[in-house]
């Protein structure tokens, strides 16, 4: 039981008449990758932000180490928060700071550190996301690859326990995608982070997860690996992988 | 028994789509001035950028406000002056100009340009932030976005207006002394000893404090648009032109308040 790092049970979330999520169990073990691949509108961007507190579930818990979101207040959430880095779709970066000032921008929430080791941070994740010399770029002369990989790095400066991953190769070339999954998984083995990737890029999920799980109409219609859902016989899982 | 309510209040505001909209509005925008002082007077404050904020704010609008100034004191001197000039009262032109400027005409124009161009580059900034996610990127790092983006700026709109309106002010009058000498010589000196001579305390005091309501006004209203506007292009577009409308709006209502307030005195 130790070793489960994210616990969600019997989660619902409606907006309106419009039952998003109906029922999803999941449980994500330490230093597991899983990812959720649903079909567009299916949900998952909104069981991520369930994860983190964006959205409040109508009904179910979510439990991040052992912590219940629902038990907790303002604070205890904005401790959990900083255990977890939150990749968005669009990246999400701060148009108005440079990719310095977008890297420091999370370490506000710590205590202060010396600006030494806040720069000798901001080299590291740059390195680890080999982006060195945009240092001093603005987010609008970085393409959308790199935009992506500095939204990652700035959610790594915080050396998080959890990363989730919303769509993180939505929009990119197919060469670009490959890149930032192959990089993902170099930050897992580097970090040993524990990874929620949710997306619908099959390739992906290939390279990134151990575990796969499918969501259709608000529940969790298949869980498994990557062989196990190729091999399955279920109508919508093969279409899927088709 | 006769009924003393004849008909159900909530189910009749319900069948104004239009009044129940207001209403709704009225408590979100309440709700909202709420817990702006409630983060404003709760630590951490974010002092650097609420430095960030007031310098854009008012370097964003400094040119726009000194041209427009100079041209209300000039059309106002140029406007004025046949009609004193009708009752032999042209030596009056400083001191009535100045009145009306200071008093009224300086803060009430720089408040609805701050407006139409602060305000609605916050409404449509903050808008733009929470399309993009980056409202809430800040949250899930665990930074309060709310006292970050929102209590920053309005607070920075309400230091800044009152120093822009004062600078505006200084500036029309100087276009009301250019106003004068089109058409005969008046000293710099003899302008402005006029101009001072006239205003006194009560006129320089409540119009000075009104401005700080302007500010506040208008800082949290297009953060308010743009805080809540909904998703897309679109809704940036919304937030930004509800910014300067309700902003405008906003400044005219408090501008009356002001008056009647100030009157009770005076």
């Amino acid at each position: 039981m130790e070793d489960i790092v994210v616990k969600i049970e019997h989660l619902k979330k409606s907006f309106g008449n419009n039952h998003v999520l109906a029922d999803i169990n999941l449980q994500v073990k330490k230093g597991e990758n899983l990812a959720i691949l649903g079909k567009s509108g299916t949900g998952k961007s909104v069981l991520i932000k369930c994860l983190v507190g964006l959205l409040n579930a109508d009904e179910g818990e979510i439990s991040i180490f052992g912590k219940s979101l629902a038990d907790i207040d303002e604070n205890g959430l904005n401790e959990v928060r900083k255990k977890i880095g939150f990749v968005f779709q669009s990246a999400a970066l701060y148009d108005s700071l440079s990719v310095r000032e977008n890297l420091e921008f999370p370490l506000r929430a710590q205590p202060a550190k010396p600006q030494h080791e806040v720069d000798a941070l901001v080299e590291e994740v740059l390195q680890n996301v080999d982006l060195k010399d945009a240092i001093d770029k603005m987010p609008s002369e970085l393409s959308g690859g790199m935009r992506k990989r500095i939204g990652l790095a700035r959610s790594l400066i915080l050396r998080p326990d959890i990363m989730l991953y919303d769509e993180p190769t939505t929009g990119l070339d197919p060469i670009t995608s490959k890149e930032i999954s192959k990089l993902i998984l170099d930050m897992q083995h580097k970090y040993k982070t524990t990874s929620v990737i949710i997306t619908h890029d099959i390739e992906c999920a290939h390279i990134t997860a151990n575990r796969l799980a499918i969501i259709d109409k608000g529940l969790c219609v298949a869980e498994g690996t990557f062989d196990e859902m190729i091999k399955s016989e279920d109508k919508f899982v093969k279409a899927f992988f088709k | 028994m006769k009924r003393l309510i004849p008909i159900d209040i909530e189910t009749n505001l319900n069948r104004i789509p239009l009044l129940s909209g207001f209403f709704n509005a009225v408590s979100k925008l309440t709700l909202f001035v709420l817990r702006f002082f409630k983060e404003a007077l709760k630590p951490p404050y974010e002092f650097s950028e609420l430095a960030k904020q007031s310098y854009q704010v008012g370097n964003r609008s400094f040119a726009l406000i000194a041209i427009t100034a100079f041209i209300m004191g000039l059309v106002l001197t140029i406007q004025s002056r046949p009609v004193l000039a009708e009752f032999g009262a042209t030596s009056w032109l400083p001191s009535m100009v100045a009145v009306s400027i200071v008093r009224e005409i300086g803060p009430v124009i720089t408040a609805v340009i701050f407006a139409g161009k602060v305000g609605s580059g916050i409404g449509a900034e903050l808008a733009s932030m929470k399309v993009t996610e980056q409202i809430d990127a800040m949250e899930v790092s665990g930074i309060n976005p709310f006292k970050y983006v929102v209590v920053t700026r309005v607070i920075a709109t309400t230091l800044m207006l009152p120093v822009l309106v004062a600078f505006a002010d200084a500036v029309a009058l100087y276009g009301s002394y250019f106003g004068a000498n089109l058409k005969e010589v008046v000293s710099f000196h003899l302008f402005f000893s006029e101009v001072f001579g006239k205003l006194d305390f009560s006129d320089v005091f409540p119009a000075f404090i009104k401005t700080f309501f302007f500010g506040f006004s208008i800082g949290i209203i297009s953060c308010y648009t743009g805080y809540n506007a909904g998703n897309g292009t679109e809704g940036v577009g919304k937030a930004a032109n509800a910014a300067v409308v309700f902003g405008s709006l906003l400044v005219f209502l408090v501008d009356m308040i002001a008056v009647q307030i100030t009157s009770l005195f005076t």
